[in-house]
């Protein structure tokens, strides 16, 4: 009972332990690190003009630095903010994040704002005109400090561009040396360091030829003649495509289209409502599969931790006879699987289970097809997450039987009880009393088991009816497959559409399972 | 400790202590706005003293400040989208294949080096740095894979049908022996099937008129290839070809003398040399087309942070003009041990197995690069996984169909 008495006293003990002149000082140190943060963050946020966000930080500053600095009356707070925080930061936020995610079109060609897109398709529409007729340059300065480009053509002549044209120079008033212009009458070459120097002036400079044509420099030894092959026509909000005039308007889906569908790359990234919610309903590639890969993740995850806690439960009754010898040595080889990191347990079982050249079919002289027969896969999946998951649910349940008061079992076995009877009325009822919030979450937890599917079989073998899916693939792996291995790279947003699916699946699982575990506890 | 107790006092404790951490973080930062340009790179750790060494030569020259900053290659591309732009790179090492996903979301810079600069290139490295007619990227190695042959053990053959019968032979002396340690496992490899792919005739994708890859002309089930595609249930039913084979598998057969061949590249010439085993590398003898490998080009690329950060001018100047020169491409191969992109620097190379890699990388295909690959891969890979996975196998034409199906599928409705 003592032990009752001191996890009572424990809140009381550390509010006392931090009223002294350590907590004092830990209170400081910890309470001037938030300010610092908080101050560097207004700092970083003023430079950026989001006055709302700065106005809600000095909120919350003043806020925690209230709360811990006066006295009695905010005590409550002092425990709940922390775990606030971090309940919003790592929580809240990310979820909040992918829900946001959800109704993007945020994917590969849509990741720039609108504006950087259209500057984007300006600038990487250029195409060197006619026969890309290029310059050796020289870059110079006026007398009147202007910047001037001395260029020589491929057939040696030489001529001086500023931004008002191109101008032929005679030869008798340069140097040539080396295939450039060393020197011109009345200009100063600019040379060495200086060339760091000028970077922004020189990007956008622009020796204007005629029809649209520009010479444009190229680092600092090049010059070539650019034409644009699309216009921006701000009136419009349009692109036109120079050579035909052909309108490339904005498709409300972050891209500038064309009649004929033609697309200019990139887009940008915007709101597009339920589309990706859409085409996991009406696209047969997503359709399709779906149930059958719903059917078999719950065949999974079911099959995972009702095999690991059977054999978990099964092993920690055996090691939990008092006076077995050895009983640290086998509880300690039986955490093995679980000490080791998963993903190298994988990959060596994926070496092991190899058809032709693994140990384990070399070993009991069989040719089972591990890993390429869908069935025989789909047991490979199985059996290994098992042997990942057993030490788990050993170390829980051998908790769990410890905790169980042996007077209740001796009463059982006075009462005249049998061995069987005795575990199936008295002990998996207790046992299960804790144990089955943790079912429940292992459950949740191999539902979404990506590391295990991937690493193993990366969801093949293959399927000759399906695209996607293949016959060990479990909802999120064949998410991944859909929205970052096809179509044109990686969906974002298609693929947090989907994971809002997932959570919304896996959550009313879990509130259904535990809603059920509440009757185990009024039964014990 | 009364003092001590009084909220008023020790909010002024907690802030003078805050401030004055916020101060001595900030100070230096405040100086180094004032500074000369600073142009970031994101090299891995391989490349990295080679493009150390010409960076900073360079940037003297130029009046930079380069920051050459170690990032893992596998994650350079990724990460660019997501970068906050002040700690944005403004030149990135990049592998061609990247070219199409990078473009398409308009984080890279279109690039114009000389007409004589680009003489230097062989005409298929500048395209695998090209999308949509442009060029993106400055090649500076080539990748690809080549037959190994271990000379103790066979001859080096000639024709496909000499290379079928000496790895055949070799397979029957031992029931360990492997006749081909060509890696696939479960999931595939359609990377290293390639030159049995090409020596079918199947390509990936078709092109169009201005050099542009086309993701709906796809050559998996090509007439040319089908009609040949009968051949790998030869090869599967005589064992020539086993997709049970993985990586692992294949590289310790080797090494172990129980497979004379295997297919692998320059990432392995650490472990050749090591093997004590005497080899050459050689091009897949033909089949009924060159079996050409699929080429890597590895290369550098402006980001379009470069313009923001006010360097645009300096990234081109050391990515179109400095980087593709010889002198700079032969200090990265004696780096990275891979064969130059530029020509001039690949007639000076005089590493045995750098040569032998290059010259069985001849005729090779780069890699698509547009990111309607990304659906490829996997069913590419599977058809052959499935075609050569010995008894039970499915036959080569309904494999490859099914893929080439499922692969535009997933390309329009991904």
């Amino acid at each position: 009972m003592s032990a009752g008495t001191r996890a009572l006293s424990l809140p009381t003990r550390l509010i006392s332990a931090f009223s002294g002149t350590v907590g004092l000082v830990i209170k400081i140190v910890l309470l001037s690190l938030v300010n610092a943060f908080a101050i560097w963050a207004a700092v970083v946020l003023s430079d950026h003009h989001k006055w709302r966000a700065l106005g809600l930080l000095a909120f919350v500053t003043a806020a925690i630095d209230a709360i811990y600095l006066t006295r009695r009356w905010t005590l409550p707070l002092k425990f709940l903010i922390p775990g606030t925080i971090f309940l919003l930061a790592f929580q809240v936020i990310p979820v909040a994040y992918t829900i946001n995610v959800a109704f993007t079109n945020y994917s590969t060609g849509h990741i720039l704002s609108r504006s950087e897109a259209i500057a984007n398709i300006e600038q990487n529409s250029l195409t060197e005109a006619g026969n890309g007729a290029s310059y050796a340059m020289t870059l110079m300065r006026s007398d009147k400090h202007q910047l001037v480009l001395a260029l020589l053509d491929n057939s040696g002549h030489a001529f001086i561009g500023t931004p008002d044209g191109l101008r032929p120079i005679p030869r008798d008033q340069v140097t040539i040396a080396g295939g450039t212009i060393a020197s011109a009458q009345g200009y100063t070459p600019l040379k060495g360091t200086e060339l760091g120097s000028i970077d922004t002036e020189l990007s956008s400079y622009k020796v204007p030829v005629g029809g649209g044509k520009a010479i444009e420099p190229q680092g600092f030894d090049s010059a070539v003649v650019l034409e644009p092959t699309y216009r921006f026509d701000a009136r419009k909000d349009a692109f036109v495509r120079v050579k035909d005039g052909v309108l490339f308007k904005d498709n409300g889906r972050g891209s500038f289209v064309a009649a004929n569908g033609a697309e200019i790359e990139p887009g940008w990234k915007t709101y597009v409502g339920m589309r990706n919610f859409g085409r996991i309903i009406h696209s047969p590639l997503i359709r399709s599969p779906f149930l059958k890969v719903f059917l078999w993740t719950m065949v999974f995850a079911t099959s995972v931790v009702f095999l690991s806690f059977a054999l978990g439960l099964l092993l920690a009754i055996t090691l939990n006879k008092p006076g077995l010898s050895f009983q640290r040595t086998y509880r300690a080889l039986l955490i093995i699987p679980y000490a080791v990191p998963a993903f190298l347990a994988l990959l060596v079982w994926q070496g092991l289970l190899n058809d032709d050249f693994g140990v384990v079919n070399r070993a009991f002289h069989t040719s089972i097809p591990w890993l390429f027969d869908p069935n025989w896969a789909r047991v490979s999946v199985i059996l290994v997450s098992v042997w990942l998951t057993v030490p788990y649910f050993f170390l829980v349940s051998l908790g769990a039987l410890q905790s169980i008061p042996s007077e209740l079992i001796e009463a059982a076995e006075v009462d005249g009880g049998g061995a069987w009877q005795v575990f199936r009325k008295i002990t998996l009822p207790l046992l299960l009393v804790a144990v089955a919030p943790l079912m429940i979450a292992s459950f949740a937890f191999n539902f979404n088991n990506f590391n295990n599917i991937y690493l193993l079989t990366g969801g093949g073998p293959a399927l000759n009816n399906s695209p996607v899916a293949g016959a060990t693939d479990i909802l999120i792996s064949y998410t991944y497959k859909i929205a970052f291995a096809a179509g044109k790279g990686q969906d974002y947003g298609l693929a947090s559409a989907i994971a809002i699916l997932i959570f919304i699946t896996v959550g009313t699982i879990s509130a259904i399972s535990f809603s059920r575990t509440k009757a185990l506890e009024n039964l014990a | 400790m009364k003092v001590g107790r009084r909220p008023a006092v020790l909010l002024a404790v907690v802030l003078a202590v805050a401030l004055s951490l916020v101060g001595s973080r900030s100070a230096p930062a405040a100086h180094a706005s004032t500074k000369a340009a600073k142009l970031t790179i994101w090299v891995d750790n391989v490349q990295k003293p080679a493009v150390d060494k010409i960076t900073s030569s360079w940037g003297t020259r130029r009046g930079v400040d380069v920051n050459v900053v170690f990032h893992s290659f596998g994650t350079i591309r990724d990460d660019l989208k997501t970068v906050k732009a002040e700690n944005a790179p403004d030149v990135i090492v990049a592998a061609h294949d990247w070219t199409g996903d990078l473009a398409a979301n308009g984080l890279v810079l279109s690039l114009f080096p000389t007409k004589a600069l680009k003489k230097q290139f062989p005409k298929y490295a500048l395209d695998a740095f090209s999308y949509g007619g442009r060029l993106y990227g400055a090649p500076y190695a080539l990748e690809n894979v080549g037959l190994v042959v271990n000379t103790r053990l066979v001859k080096v053959p000639k024709t496909f049908a000499q290379f079928e019968k000496e790895a055949l032979a070799f397979k029957r002396k031992s029931p360990d022996n492997i006749a081909l340690a060509v890696p696939q496992g479960s999931g595939g490899d359609a990377y290293h099937m390639y030159p049995f792919f090409s020596g079918l005739g199947g390509f990936v994708f078709g092109h169009a008129k201005n050099g542009a890859l086309q993701p709906n002309k796809l050559g998996l089930a090509s007439k040319t290839f089908l009609n040949n595609a009968s051949l790998i249930d030869k090869w599967n039913r005589e064992g020539l070809i086993n997709s049970k084979i993985d990586y692992g598998t294949a590289k310790n057969a080797w090494l172990k003398q129980q497979a004379a061949f295997w297919i692998t590249g320059p990432w392995e010439v650490d472990a050749l040399k090591a093997s004590g085993n005497p080899f050459r590398i050689i091009q897949l003898p033909k089949i009924k087309y060159q079996s050409v490998p699929f080429l890597g080009v590895q290369g550098a690329m402006v980001t379009k942070f470069a313009q923001a950060h006010g360097v645009e001018s300096l990234a081109k100047d050391l990515v179109a003009s400095e980087m593709m020169k010889a002198g700079f491409q032969l200090d990265l191969e004696q780096a990275n041990l891979r064969y130059p992109a530029n020509k001039l620097a690949g007639k000076r190379v005089n590493d045995p197995i750098l040569r032998q890699f290059g010259a069985a990388g001849a005729g090779g295909v780069p890699m698509p690069n547009i990111p309607q690959m990304g659906s490829v891969w996997a069913e590419l890979g599977g058809a052959w996984v499935k075609a050569t996975k010995g008894t039970g196998a499915t036959s080569a034409r309904v494999a490859f169909t099914t893929a080439a199906k499922n692969i535009l599928d997933k390309i329009a409705g991904g």
